[in-house]
């Protein structure tokens, strides 16, 4: 079997090879190392998954479309736990404290990039919760935990997922924008990241509210 | 009864949401956004690398989904269903803002989509160095039709039979793509490396 022939039937293969064709990886570095990237970019690929979540403020304006249309034929404060006047007034709060959460970690980002480049999902790293293989988790990020295994604990496990996923993306940003402080993109990424990490903040302090 | 088990029994099945969903009920309605929003906005994301246009296309594809609910039948899974409309309100919308999008069932390429065989014999593999703003900013710089199946079928783990249906193309079409948009990552990542490596 040729190179050639070899990449021809390339697409079609799954994970498995025929004899002739792991004969000629066997023989053929090019081609093995051809497999081998396309392998890792396919495995690599899974980090990107839905790591991400859209603003409450998505489902917010689907809500009320939904009521324009009369599609939703329910009082809107039949399956909301919180008047709904009283409820507007606990999310103004969130708005601004989350706003501020991006604004400490924005100086705190400008601080460590006039010193030791430092990764934010490891500040503070509190006694005994390092978990094999896993980054500790910072004091914020613990204590948001407890509000959320306290009020709502079936949460909790997803939530933890959740952070923990953010605090890699911001980790991977960082490394980014400090290896080149010009490149705007790694920059807007970082936004993105800590924007990410404001609205899990947000979500989780909205759904704990009694 | 555990947490748990008060949970398993408040959450709605997705076929008991979508049957609620139709009668107007709103927390069937949001129920089925929450089991699939993150899908949706990933896919939205990735594809026009901006939140908030990737949000305004997750609204609209869900929107879309909601107003034609009453005409589900179950005939395809619902997931496809939503996936469907989310690929094609991104598609309208890049075709709205004027930006090349290569039709799946060509297989005519320019030359600079078309991914280059080099040698290359001397280059270091791929494995183990690939970090996720790397691969994240190679699949922005990727041409929108092979961008997409990338994303259905690597990051969001559609067979190809599912992308197939949802984009509208054949299955051999899907997987050829799909070859062609990791050949092209592979050229860009390598690319990249090799930039970062003759940089002071």
């Amino acid at each position: 079997m040729t190179c050639e022939e070899f990449e021809r039937v390339l697409p079609e293969l799954g994970d498995g090879h025929t004899f002739e064709q792991e004969a000629h990886l066997r023989s053929c570095s090019a081609c093995s190392d051809l497999v081998a990237d396309l392998s890792a970019i396919s495995q690599q690929a899974r980090l990107l998954q839905g790591s991400e979540e859209p603003s409450p403020w998505v489902w917010n304006s689907i809500e009320v479309a939904l009521r324009q249309d009369g599609l939703i034929r329910q009082p809107h404060l039949e399956h909301s736990r919180t008047p709904a006047p009283l409820l507007g007034w606990k999310l103004r709060w969130l708005v601004p404290a989350a706003a501020m959460f991006l604004v400490v970690f924005g100086v705190l980002m400008f601080q460590r990039g006039t010193g030791q480049p430092h990764v934010a999902g490891q500040q503070n790293p509190p006694v005994g919760v390092e978990t094999a293989g896993l980054q500790p988790m910072a004091g914020d990020d613990l204590q948001l935990l407890r509000t959320v295994g306290e009020r709502m604990p079936s949460m909790r496990a997803e939530y933890e997922a959740n952070l923990r996923s953010v605090n890699a993306y911001i980790r991977d940003a960082e490394q980014s924008a400090h290896s080149d402080p010009n490149d705007e993109v790694a920059q807007q990424y970082l936004r993105n990241a800590y924007q990410q990490k404001a609205m899990v903040y947000e979500m989780a302090l909205d759904r704990s509210l009694p | 009864m555990t947490d748990a088990k008060k949970q398993q029994g408040n959450k709605l099945s997705e076929a008991e949401a979508i049957e609620r969903a139709k009668q107007g009920d709103a927390e069937a309605f949001e129920a089925l956004y929450n089991l699939h929003k993150r899908r949706v906005y990933s896919l939205c994301l990735r594809m026009t690398a901006n939140t908030a246009a990737a949000e305004d296309l997750t609204q609209e594809a869900f929107l879309q989904l909601f107003r034609k609910i009453g005409t589900f039948r179950g005939e395809s899974a619902f997931s496809t269903w939503l996936h469907r409309m989310s690929v094609n309100v991104v598609l309208m919308q890049l075709r709205k803002k004027g930006l090349p999008v290569v039709s799946l069932e060509e297989t005519m390429e320019t030359e600079e989509d078309a991914p280059r065989k080099e040698p290359g014999a001397d280059d270091p593999r791929l494995a183990g160095s690939i970090d996720r703003m790397q691969l994240q900013r190679s699949v922005a710089a990727l041409p929108p039709g092979y961008r997409m199946i990338f994303l259905l079928h690597d990051v969001e783990g559609y067979e190809h039979n599912e992308i197939a249906e949802m984009v509208g193309c054949s299955i051999g079409n899907s997987k050829s793509q799909l070859h062609k948009a990791r050949m092209k990552l592979r050229e860009i990542l390598k690319t990249s490396r090799a930039e970062k490596a003759t940089k002071p």
